[in-house]
């Protein structure tokens, strides 16, 4: 019974909200949810473009082991990411470079905030019904390509929203969220 | 001779040597200008300028840079302490830099400085496209590719991604990052990977050791961390910390062992100090003759050359017992015959070296007879002049050794013929030769498997093999590389297991650049608006795309070398050649058996100004051409020598002639048996024996009853055995069987003396010996 554990775990969950909101219990909370699906709407506003480029799709995120990113609009396309490679519908690899966005995008989405730690300074802010967390590249290099990133959410992740320094932006919307038993 | 005479030529030679030392400093006023290629040993015709260039080239990463592979439970942690602890080293200013880290990859990223190029630059697979149907079929993954969330869309820049697909294309380096970590995957396992550079020379001393201080802290501390390494600069440290271990015991033994010997047998620690003289001075006059004439030296000519010098001991053996045990007696006149006569048939065969087209050859035995010649007038002008006192106790040893090793009978010629021919049979049927790499290279073996381990972890070629283009310019030159590049292609489409690596597939030729811009245009039509169109993009997206075309630079090859990535394939490039051409490699990886090497070979052929270079195979036919012409040159000088010993001795020449020739073939026989090969160093030290047993068997038939000269004979081969055989006991392959050679062939030598010395009713010493100076 998927749903009933969710709800008992949430239940557990709730006595420790009383203390100060940390980035640990954050994590803790994100982990309550080994594995979700949902929808999302994804939007990338350019710099050198009056215009977006905007897509939607559904998304399967099992924690620790990959995420499916299921493109419906404008164009059909079945991305994988895991830890070790990124592969397109044509089950070609990523250019080079692309693993290290993949892990990136991982570690945002499952909240992993001590692998981000190495690369980002993190400021949480808000409640845990409704937290936010932005993240500074700590190096030259990288500031070089992200300028910030936020994540918003709740029990889940909802919002993501990358910047770049020169202009682009990257605003990714999770809804519908459910978990998934993960047997 | 007068001694008045004799002494104005004493002073002419001193001057002779005064005159050497300043040329010889004011030759060597910019350091010793020593070869150390192989070629450099051989004819003019058979060396390679451009293939030890492209050798250099091919060999300089490994030259200037080492790598280290650490594997460990804890890998972060680890990492992170020896990371760095080395760094600390870059900081003393020990080493250029160290990359561990995964930030060190960052400036990698090639969308920054490639995107200029990218409208001329096309993938096989996109040309096909385009040419097929305009490229419509590209519209569609270009599609999903600006929409992707991990993709960095440029849709005006490059809306196609045309720079991925190039890059994609080129090879990837193996090294990713994981954990923060330059990280290598393989074999199922994570290695972190540590980069350093070098601020010099990989054979600095200071630099060596702290590298070593520092990676052996490292292990004592996490004795559980697998570290490999590879580079050069541990070749070289280990090389050092052998040849200082050696020097200590090998070295320093045999140097007691001579101290002592002649400390007992002379009783005064001047003998020691004139036994060096005439080396010194004999070095001296060779090294400076023989750079006058070459101009250059090589340094195996100096290693083999200054031991062939040693062979002058034994003139200053004969003399010194002579005058030790004598005294006032001593007249050196008696001794001249024996003495000229050892010169000339060693100086002969020199000369008759001097003779082969082989210029090291030449080189090392214009060395060799300088050496002798200088040696051998010091001996005889110089060292009767130094006082040397008469000592009772060395005549009374003398003639207690020569009663001890009286032979119980003596060998008669036809034996010794027949003993002959049964070694030479031996020989012919079981000596084997070898000419492999692994004779110049003293590394410890424990090395060799890390620097094997790791070639094979990354998947990485040591550019031992490589094809050599050349052509009139470098557009034919990328032309010709392409033509190669098909080449091999199809071959590995027909199942040849090899990789290759090409300046082509990284820079195509102009005109190939122009027919992709050609291309390019033909995409940026219908295809691109429908992609703008599809994306729901502003239509004036597709305008501003086209107007990037109109500022398109060509790709040359220089720009190309100097990015980053291009910089890692600058080792290919070989530049400009003597002719006024331009010269390029194609390095080989992969499959590594006969049947790989014979199709590239005949690849090779069907193509003009292509050549297909093993160089470890290249190198052992350089070894084994010289070890033929060192065995002929060695069959050479025994033959005169003995024509010149026949015209002195007659029907007793076969007495002189058994100590060196005898000795000879017991060494060969010896390594027949105990199946160890001929190579190029092993027969160097027979040159020795040669030297050596000719003068033991000269003054044997002289002064047959003269107990001073077996003593001499005595010394000498004892401390050659001394200085060379202990090499016998180095680990490095070269003096291992120079040692080899020594240990047994001058054994045998002092062995065989005796039983050829003529009986007491012979009579073949000069009937003017008695006569005085």
């Amino acid at each position: 019974m998927p749903f009933r554990r969710w709800w008992i775990t949430l239940l557990l969950l709730v006595p420790l909200s009383a203390q100060a909101f940390d980035l640990g219990d954050l994590q803790r909370r994100l982990a309550a949810t080994p594995s979700l699906a949902g929808s999302f709407e994804q939007q990338r506003e350019l710099a050198d473009l009056d215009s977006s480029l905007s897509s939607q799709g559904t998304f399967l995120f099992e924690r620790g082991k990959r995420v499916v990113w299921q493109l419906e609009k404008p164009v059909e396309e079945r991305i994988e990411l895991t830890p070790q490679a990124i592969t397109d519908g044509s089950g070609e690899n990523a250019p080079p470079g692309g693993e290290q966005v993949a892990q990136l995008f991982l570690q945002l989405l499952e909240g992993d905030w001590q692998a981000l730690e190495s690369r980002f300074t993190l400021a949480l802010s808000g409640d845990q019904d409704d937290w936010q967390v932005a993240l500074t590249p700590r190096e030259a290099a990288l500031r070089e390509r992200i300028a910030e990133i936020t994540l918003r959410g709740s029990d889940t992740i909802d919002h993501l929203d990358m910047r770049t320094p020169d202009g682009d932006r990257l605003k990714v919307r999770l809804f519908d969220q459910h978990p998934l038993n993960d047997s | 001779m007068t001694g008045r005479h004799y002494r104005r030529l004493g002073w002419l030679w001193l001057a002779v040597l005064a005159l050497c030392a300043i040329w010889l400093g004011w030759m060597l006023r910019q350091g010793l200008p020593a070869d150390t290629d192989l070629t450099a040993l051989l004819p003019a015709d058979r060396q390679a300028p451009l293939i030890e260039k492209a050798d250099r080239e091919l060999g300089r990463g490994f030259e200037n840079r080492f790598l280290l592979l650490l594997a460990d439970d804890d890998r972060v942690a680890t990492t992170q302490a020896l990371g760095q602890s080395l760094q600390r080293l870059v900081d003393e200013g020990q080493l250029a830099g160290i990359d561990w880290r995964e930030l060190d990859l960052a400036d990698a990223d090639p969308h920054g400085w490639m995107g200029q190029w990218r409208y001329r630059l096309l993938t096989p697979q996109w040309q096909r496209a385009i040419d097929t149907d305009g490229g419509s079929a590209l519209v569609e993954p270009a599609l999903r590719r600006l929409f992707s969330p991990t993709a960095r869309p440029e849709p005006v820049a490059d809306p196609f991604g045309l720079l991925d697909a190039w890059l994609s294309r080129l090879p990837r380096s193996p090294i990713g990052a994981a954990d923060g970590l330059l990280t290598l995957d393989a074999e199922g396992r994570q290695w972190s990977v540590l980069i350093g550079e070098l601020t010099g020379s990989p054979y600095e001393l200071p630099m060596q050791n702290a590298l070593h201080a520092t990676l052996e802290r490292f292990q004592q501390r996490h004795p559980d961390a697998e570290l490999l390494r590879s580079g050069l600069v541990f070749h070289a440290a280990a090389g050092a910390r052998q040849a200082k271990r050696e020097m200590s015991t090998i070295g320093a033994a045999s140097l007691l062992g001579v101290v002592l010997i002649i400390g007992f047998v002379f009783r005064s620690p001047r003998v020691l100090l004139q036994l060096m003289v005439p080396l010194v001075a004999g070095s001296l006059f060779a090294l400076t003759l023989t750079l006058g004439i070459f101009g250059r030296l090589h340094l195996l000519t100096l290693a083999f050359g200054a031991s062939l010098i040693g062979i002058a001991v034994d003139y200053v053996l004969h003399l010194q017992c002579d005058r030790v045990i004598d005294g006032r007696q001593f007249r050196l006149r008696r001794l001249m015959p024996s003495l000229t006569l050892g010169l000339v048939s060693s100086v002969i065969a020199y000369v008759a070296q001097a003779l082969t087209p082989m210029p090291g050859l030449r080189q090392m035995a214009a060395f060799a007879a300088f050496g002798l010649i200088g040696a051998w007038l010091t001996v005889v002008l110089w060292l009767p002049r130094f006082t040397l006192h008469a000592s009772p106790f060395t005549a009374s040893l003398a003639t207690r050794w020569w009663r001890l090793c009286q032979p119980r009978w003596r060998l008669s010629p036809w034996l010794a013929l027949a003993g002959a021919l049964v070694l030479v049979t031996i020989c012919a049927l079981r000596l084997t030769s070898d000419d492999s790499l692994e004779l110049l290279n003293p590394s410890p073996a424990a090395l060799m498997h890390d620097e094997q381990r790791v070639q094979q972890l990354l998947d990485r070629d040591t550019g031992s093999r490589y094809f050599l283009v050349q052509a009139s310019d470098t557009q034919a030159l990328l032309a010709r590389l392409e033509t190669l590049d098909g080449a091999l292609d199809r071959a590995i489409a027909d199942g040849l297991r090899i990789e290759y690596q090409s300046l082509a597939g990284s820079v195509p030729t102009m005109t190939e650049q122009q027919a992709n811009l050609a291309r390019v245009r033909k995409l940026y039509g219908p295809p691109l608006d429908a992609l703008v169109e599809r994306a729901g993009l502003p239509a004036n997206v597709a305008d501003q795309a086209r107007a990037r075309l109109d500022q398109a630079p060509p790709l040359t090859l220089t720009e190309w070398l100097e990015t980053p990535i291009g910089s890692l394939q600058q080792r290919l490039w070989l530049g400009e050649t003597g002719d006024g051409e331009v010269a390029a490699t194609v390095v080989i990886s992969g499959e590594r058996d006969d049947r790989t090497s014979a199709a590239l070979a005949t690849l090779a052929d069907t193509l003009p100004k292509v050549k297909y270079v093993d160089r470890v195979s290249r190198i052992g036919g350089l070894l084994g051409e010289l070890r033929r012409h060192t065995a002929i040159w060695v069959i050479t000088a025994m033959a005169l020598m003995t024509l010149a010993l026949l015209w002195r001795y007659r029907r007793h020449a076969w007495r002189v002639v058994v100590p060196p020739f005898g000795a000879t073939l017991i060494v060969l026989t010896a390594f027949a048996v105990g199946g160890v090969p001929l190579n190029i160093f092993n027969q160097l030290g027979l040159l020795l024996i040669l030297g050596i047993g000719l003068d033991a068997g000269i003054f044997n038939v002289e002064h047959a009853r003269k107990p001073a000269a077996w003593l001499a004979i005595t010394l000498s081969t004892l401390t050659s055995l001394l200085a060379f055989g202990m090499l016998a006991f180095s680990a490095t392959p070269a003096l291992h069987y120079l040692g080899l050679t020594c240990l047994i062939g001058l054994a045998s030598v002092w062995a065989l003396v005796p039983w050829v010395r003529p009986g007491p009713g012979h009579s073949t010493t000069s009937p003017r010996e008695s006569e005085h100076v």
